[in-house]
């Protein structure tokens, strides 16, 4: 603040509100989760917390892919089909043998960047929406799972897999937690660390000016949604290993409990701005308000509601406490 | 707010669910009527090469994958059946109207089918049916209209009783149970429902805490009771026929530390729930058995011949006690399988 | 040689050119397809679709979206058969019904829309869910019959031509009227175009948007009439996946997602390009699971092949 500039009236609310905006997910988060403790003290008990954070994995990882792409301005639909076909291929290459894990794990993450790869290039070279082009991509994707699986769910997951992913740590955390929270720091430090991150920034915000000031455009647009596809091919181990199921249509519809988490943490579909932070938190808002309908005893059905009404409510409230400022 | 919206949801669920035992009796006495009668087929007496076209409501889980590869295995025995068409309507009963015009357009011969709603293709059938081509009902349940000729059915019915009997008596007759059903609104989820009730109403000791509905889904079924151990600090048993489902179940319980204070109902012959069963000495199975495929096909072929047959043949299930499982399970074969007598040529890759 | 593609393929004309080329393909390859009554069914059952899809156009053009009509229809299957209970004198009444609900459903997306300031695609997402909750809430398995009434209006036949098909075909004359002939046409380009800008020269940019979301509630109200009638019974999950596939037929139609421009008769056309594959692919005897890979590939091709040509990326 300059000698020329008259104090500010009211010098606190700004600063309050940038602090809102930045965190507002978060401020939800909490929020939920005291209402959550108070109505069912289930949600002070590690154990379950650590369930929370386990059942919220498949989701969560194949957000932060996700994120990496809306950040950029554009969007991944397929997420939930490649999460399928890595599942059901996992489960064909791991064959029962613990041996063959190693080989299951790297074809998944081959067959999810090359996937990625190919929406990439499509997208990066051709004008077209990247909404329904992951779109097409996904029934593509769907329809290969479905010729590979023949209609059953194929494949014998190898021993000790899923116990491994399911096993809790000091009787609390599940392995596969832990593995949620850190590929979600690695794409913090991606985001915020690297130059491939900045350019998603730049370019998300302003594609014009980033491709005029020589930014490699179509590279970091294919490396990014390469990205995506790797995080879902994780996202497809982490279904495997919690429930066990490869069928064709095991990861339907997850796309848009991603995309929601992705928007409920404050990333949009301009592009420029957000954060995978802001989606880790999304993506627990969505599970624990699912828990904590369930446990309230309501339908199954009902939850559905609900779950629409919360993101609805959400998206409002940082809308509205963005416009504050 | 909230309490209206979950009293809302209370009672339409229980208007749903909720049918008076009386009226469930004398539904179940004028199927059995209807099933015996002998329906004339003379007028789809058929000379000549015979193309079978299957309409599958959905051709996504291993059951029904089964319950085709059994439709083609009887095919090849025949030498006058030329071809087999199957249309799959992917769960989407618009679709199946569509692939059911599409397969008379073809014209087939004899149509063979199982619902994603019966009542959503029944003018479709009956165009069928006046066009010339019987139709059979395969492995879903009885039903008694214009459009099918002939049912293949399983009795859900009697496959829900024969499980509630078993759970409750390994249960000692009293104790809290939930119930994993199939796809609200199909007919099995609709029987297996009602005919646990009846058999409860001779167990006064069994409390019934909730009536949930899995979809046939292992993951889901799992994610569901991990929300009912949470609400529910006491489960004493779980009344759950899908052995699909009932893997998912188990698994919770396990990972909750409360297995060993449940009793698991017997499942059916799902390889996944064998192999649980085998190992655990617990559960046993009532087979749903996917050799339903083949008999419709024969009862197709009796009508193309002319021969009369019985509106509803019921493939029975049979017990399988958790000693004899192991005979049952294949464990060099993926969980997602059916114990069959289909020779190994035929069986899915 | 793509340019060349896009060429003959794009524009407005573009997928009219691909529609006639894929129906004289399979006529010629396909004996079962060039009759009289397979034609027909293939109309028949692209109908619904159809009619939900130039309702998407219109949103779309807005510079909107709505992901909540599939549902929606699916409620409204559910209702008006519990309501008409298969009576014919109850036809009118639902039809009411279904015009109603959906023009309700369609005014609360509008008014949530204006109120709360988030991104259409997040709205109606969320709306989604609601109504599929309230879809299984009301009922978990098929209920009611529909009328004969609404049956001869998915199935039967006026001076030869299929019912749906004329009410197709009305349906879009008269969005089509609205579009390009009247003044809330015009501000819906303009909204759809730039909404800042038609903000600033005058339009009531809130007050457009409304009533487009009426209008798409009104079509998923028409095409759940079809749909109900088709199926003569309330399915619960009647109307699962509509809005992907409208949504789909709307940009494969030409319309940019953009907003600002779009092609009714490129969105028909587009739908019976789809209607027109399954069909074929169902009459080539060709396996269920190869038929999710060929819809997906031919959807893929599409946008490839009809991209708008503007130097903007989309």
């Amino acid at each position: 603040m300059s000698i020329a500039e008259t104090p500010d009236r009211r010098p606190l609310w700004p600063r309050v509100g940038r602090f809102l905006e930045r965190y507002a997910i978060w401020l939800v988060l909490a929020l939920l989760f005291v209402v959550a403790a108070s109505l069912s003290e289930a949600f002070l008990r590690p154990v379950y917390i650590g369930n929370i954070v386990r059942q919220a994995a498949p989701v969560g990882i194949a957000a932060v892919g996700v994120t990496l792409v809306m950040i950029l301005g554009g969007v991944d639909l397929s997420v939930g089909a490649v999460i399928s076909l890595t599942a059901v291929l996992a489960a064909i290459v791991m064959n029962g043998e613990v041996a063959n894990i190693p080989l299951a794990i790297g074809l998944c993450v081959v067959t999810g960047a090359a996937i990625g790869g190919v929406n990439g290039v499509l997208v990066a070279y051709n004008r077209i929406s990247p909404f329904i082009l992951t779109l097409g991509m996904a029934v593509v994707v769907t329809g290969i799972t479905q010729i590979f699986s023949g209609g059953t769910a194929r494949g014998i997951v190898s021993p000790g897999f899923r116990e491994f992913f399911n096993f809790r740590i000091g009787g609390v955390l599940p392995v596969l937690a832990i593995a949620l929270l850190f590929i979600a720091g690695l794409g913090i430090w991606l985001q915020r660390a690297t130059s491939f991150g900045r350019s998603l920034f730049l370019i998300g915000s302003n594609p014009m000016t980033a491709r005029l000031s020589g930014l490699p455009v179509e590279r970091v647009t294919i490396a990014a949604y390469a990205l995506s596809g790797v995080a879902g091919a994780l996202a497809g181990l982490a279904l495997l290993a919690r429930s066990g199921v490869s069928s064709t249509f095991a990861g339907r519809g997850l796309e848009f409990d991603v995309l929601a988490a992705v928007v409920l943490g404050g990333t949009t579909f301009e592009g420029g701005r957000g954060g995978i932070g802001g989606t880790i938190a999304g993506v627990l808002v969505l599970v624990i308000a699912f828990n904590l309908v369930n446990i309230l005893g309501l339908n199954f059905n009902a939850q559905l509601i609900v779950k629409g009404a919360i993101i609805i409510a959400a998206s409002a409230a940082y809308v509205i406490v963005k416009r504050q400022q | 707010m909230k309490k209206l919206l979950s009293l809302c949801a209370a009672l339409a669920l229980a208007a749903t669910v909720w049918t008076p035992a009386g009226a469930q009796d004398e539904t179940r006495v004028m199927i059995e009527r209807q099933s015996a009668e002998m329906v004339d087929t003379s007028a789809f007496a058929h000379d000549g090469p015979i193309t079978v076209g299957v309409s599958a409501g959905y051709l996504s889980n291993s059951w029904v994958v089964f319950a085709l590869q059994h439709i083609r295995y009887e095919a090849s025995l025949h030498d006058e059946i030329e071809d087999v068409l199957v249309t799959d309507a992917g769960f989407n009963p618009a679709k199946q109207v569509a692939d059911i015009e599409d397969l008379i357009s073809k014209g087939v011969d004899l149509l063979l089918y199982w619902p994603v709603d019966d009542k959503a293709i029944e003018a479709a059938l009956k165009k069928a049916v006046d066009a010339g081509i019987p139709t059979i009902n395969t492995g879903g349940g009885f039903v008694a209209s214009d459009g099918v000729i002939a049912s293949a059915y399983i009795d859900q019915w009697n496959l829900g009783e024969m499980v509630a009997r078993r759970l409750f008596q390994d249960m000692g007759g009293e104790g809290k149970i939930f119930a994993m059903l199939p796809i609200a609104g199909t007919t099995a989820a609709v029987d297996q429902l009602a005919a646990l009730e009846a058999v409860m109403e001779e167990y006064p000791g069994i409390e019934l805490l909730s009536a949930e509905y899995g979809d046939w889904n292992r993951a889901k079924a799992k994610q569901i009771t991990e929300n009912l151990l949470q609400r529910h600090p006491q489960i004493d048993g779980v009344f759950s026929p899908a052995g699909q489902m009932s893997i998912g179940v188990a698994e919770a319980f396990d990972e909750a530390g409360r297995l060993g204070e449940v009793t698991m109902s017997p499942g059916d012959e799902y390889n996944g729930w064998m192999k649980w069963v085998a190992q655990h000495e617990q559960g046993g199975a009532v087979t749903f058995p996917t050799r339903v495929g083949q008999d419709a096909l024969r009862i197709g072929l009796q009508m193309l011949r002319g021969e009369p047959v019985r509106r509803g043949t019921k493939i029975p299930s049979e017990y399988i006690s958790p000693g004899a499982a192991g005979a049952y399970a294949e464990l060099d074969r993926p969980d997602d399988w059916w114990a069959s007598n289909l020779p190994d040529a035929w069986k899915p890759e | 040689m793509r340019e060349r593609l896009t060429t003959l393929l794009g524009g407005r004309y573009g997928i009219l050119a691909l529609l006639a080329a894929m129906v004289l393909a399979a006529a010629l390859a396909i004996p079962e397809f060039r009759t009289p009554s397979n034609i027909r069914n293939v109309i028949v059952q692209s109908a619904p679709l159809a009619i939900l899809a130039v309702g998407q156009t219109v949103v779309i053009v807005a510079g909107l979206i709505d992901l909540s009509v599939g549902m929606l229809i699916g409620l409204i299957v559910v209702i008006t058969s519990d309501v008409m209970a298969g009576q014919s004198v109850a036809t009118p009444l639902g039809i009411a019904v279904a015009l109603g609900l959906g023009a309700a459903v369609g005014a609360v997306n509008g008014g949530l829309n204006n109120l709360l300031r988030i991104h259409p695609l997040i709205l109606t997402f969320g709306m989604l869910s609601v109504l599929q909750g309230a879809i299984f809430v009301y009922t978990d398995r098929s209920v009611g019959l529909t009328s004969p009434e609404f049956a001869w209006l998915a199935n039967g036949d006026v001076a030869g031509l299929p019912a749906s098909a004329i009410l197709l075909v009305a349906f879009a004359a008269l969005v089509a009227g609205l579009m390009y002939r009247t003044r809330f046409g015009s501000h819906v380009h303009a909204t759809g175009g730039n909404v800042e800008h038609a903000r600033r020269a005058g339009i009531a940019t809130g007050r457009v948007e409304f009533w487009v979301f009426v209008l798409s509630g009104v079509s998923a109200g028409i095409a759940g009439i079809l749909v109900a009638g088709r199926l003569g019974t309330g399915y619960p999950n009647a109307g699962a996946g509509y809005e992907l596939d409208a949504i789909v037929a709307v940009v494969l139609g030409g319309t940019s997602l953009a907003g600002g421009r779009g092609s009714i008769v490129g969105t028909i056309a587009a739908v019976f390009v789809l209607g027109v594959t399954s069909n074929a692919l169902n009459l080539l005897e060709v396996s269920s699971f190869v038929q999710i890979l060929v819809k997906g590939l031919i959807v893929v091709g599409a946008i490839l092949l009809n991209q708008p040509r503007r130097t903007v990326p989309a």
